[in-house]
């Protein structure tokens, strides 16, 4: 992760317009954003389209960031609510077009995440228990398990206090827990 | 859940390897202990080993981006298009604005309620007075009814001139005969015309035909005398009348504006 000073002068560049100063960015943060995305998204080139999404937008709001805040978490915060919304619209096409295509021609095959059928494969039952959790619970879940960021950063990243992330992590991980006992054969 | 009074933040983050220092060793020291709690933590530790297998597919997909090439391509992409320039306001926002409405069927029927109620306020509270079709049930032009008021006024006169020219005649008849009309009803229609004449004297001098009222007030001179006769009047009194009404050449000059009043109309 690249120092303050180093983040702060970089950014005061991509406000002038360089180029090699944004590429710079990109470069070191490319692949946090990517996994936050692919975590909410679950698609390679939805996660892409979201990567360049968020940083478009920290190209237009870079003058936004106050110094002594956690850059990541400010990023990854922008990256989070994109791949939100890109998913809600995802979402809502999908509907229009299942509902808009006749049975037949809707593809059978495709992972439904929001189904509670038994699914022998732990890892669609793990995957659909997670898109369960309500979201603050979800979000603290990707970043720290996914992202595998510190909960200082996930706290920046959400705009909650530390005690509050772990909080959600913790509901979140006996949620699952709940949920998951049947298809991991756990005795209650 | 146990009834064990650890800190149940620290549950996940202990599984997790993130709970440092007196904390984990507090925790580790617990779960040697306390069998439900171990139990439990065996539970959480199975449900977290689960996302390896949502991180393997996170880490595949990871791998299969080029990301040396990314950040030029979105320099690239990014600063092509903040060197766009602003669009500036176009000419077909209207277009743009109906196309919107269009595409929202409830916002376009608000707008037209809007625009129909505006419509219907104007019309009800543009103009104050009478207006066609409110009110009385007709309507008018001051200059028709100035009109038909003169129209009005020239019959009545008319109307007040034949009946006077008969009366007189009567009193010709009575004059030279000695019959015609009994004087009690020569005297009756006098006063009527008498008091029609009160009637017209503000037509004839609001539409100013001097004319008309000239005749018309030595008619109402002669009236006034005739409405006074009984039946002892002499004969004489009615002479003198008769005599009057030749001097001035009354009937002929009430002939005259007769003729005049019946062209006009």
């Amino acid at each position: 992760m690249a120092e303050p000073a180093e983040i702060a002068s970089l950014l005061k560049r991509i406000q002038d317009g360089d180029r090699e100063a944004f590429m710079t960015v990109i470069r070191l943060y490319q692949q946090k954003v990517f996994v936050m995305a692919y975590s909410v998204l679950r698609n390679r080139e939805d996660a892409l389209d979201a990567v360049q999404e968020t940083f478009l937008r920290l190209y237009q709001k870079a003058g936004l960031y106050k110094p002594g805040n956690s850059f990541q978490g400010w990023l990854l915060q922008m990256a989070k609510n994109i791949s939100i919304d890109s998913y809600r619209k995802h979402q809502m096409k999908r509907r229009e077009w299942e509902t808009s295509k006749p049975l037949e021609e809707i593809p059978v095959a495709v992972e439904d995440r929001t189904s509670d059928s038994t699914a022998s494969d732990l890892r669609s039952a793990f995957a659909r228990s997670v898109e369960k959790l309500a979201n603050r619970q979800k979000m603290v879940f990707v970043m720290r398990h996914y992202n595998e960021l510190q909960f200082n950063e996930i706290s920046e990243a959400m705009r909650i206090s530390v005690g509050t992330a772990k909080s959600l992590h913790f509901k979140a991980v006996q949620n699952l827990r709940k949920w998951l006992t049947p298809d991991l054969g756990m005795q209650r | 859940m146990n009834k064990c009074a650890l800190n149940r933040d620290d549950w996940a983050a202990f599984l997790s390897g993130n709970l440092e220092g007196g904390r984990r060793t507090t925790m580790a020291e617990h779960l040697e202990k306390c069998p439900a709690c171990r139990a439990e933590a065996d539970e959480m530790r199975r449900v977290l080993e689960k996302t390896e297998a949502v991180k393997a597919e996170i880490r595949k997909a990871v791998a299969s981006v080029n990301w040396e090439a990314l950040p030029a391509s979105i320099a690239d992409r990014v600063l092509a298009d903040a060197s766009k320039p602003v669009k500036a306001p176009r000419a077909g926002w209207f277009r743009a604005w109906a196309f919107s409405l269009r595409m929202k069927p409830a916002l376009a029927g608000l707008t037209a309620g809007l625009v129909v109620g505006a419509a219907a306020m104007y019309f009800a509270l543009r103009a104050p007075g009478p207006r066609p079709g409110l009110g009385t049930g007709y309507y008018a032009s001051g200059e028709f009814l100035d009109r038909a008021e003169l129209a009005m006024a020239r019959r009545n006169t008319l109307d007040y001139l034949e009946k006077s020219q008969y009366v007189l005649l009567d009193v010709f008849e009575s004059a030279g005969e000695g019959g015609g009309t009994p004087a009690p009803f020569r005297s009756e229609q006098a006063r009527d015309l008498l008091s029609k004449k009160k009637y017209l004297n503000a037509q004839l001098e609001r539409f100013q035909m001097a004319k008309a009222k000239a005749i018309c007030d030595q008619i109402e001179m002669l009236f006034l005398e005739l409405a006074q006769i009984s039946d002892e009047l002499p004969a004489a009194e009615l002479g003198r009348i008769r005599g009057f009404v030749e001097e001035r050449q009354l009937l002929l000059k009430i002939n005259l504006v007769k003729k005049e009043l019946q062209s006009e109309i």
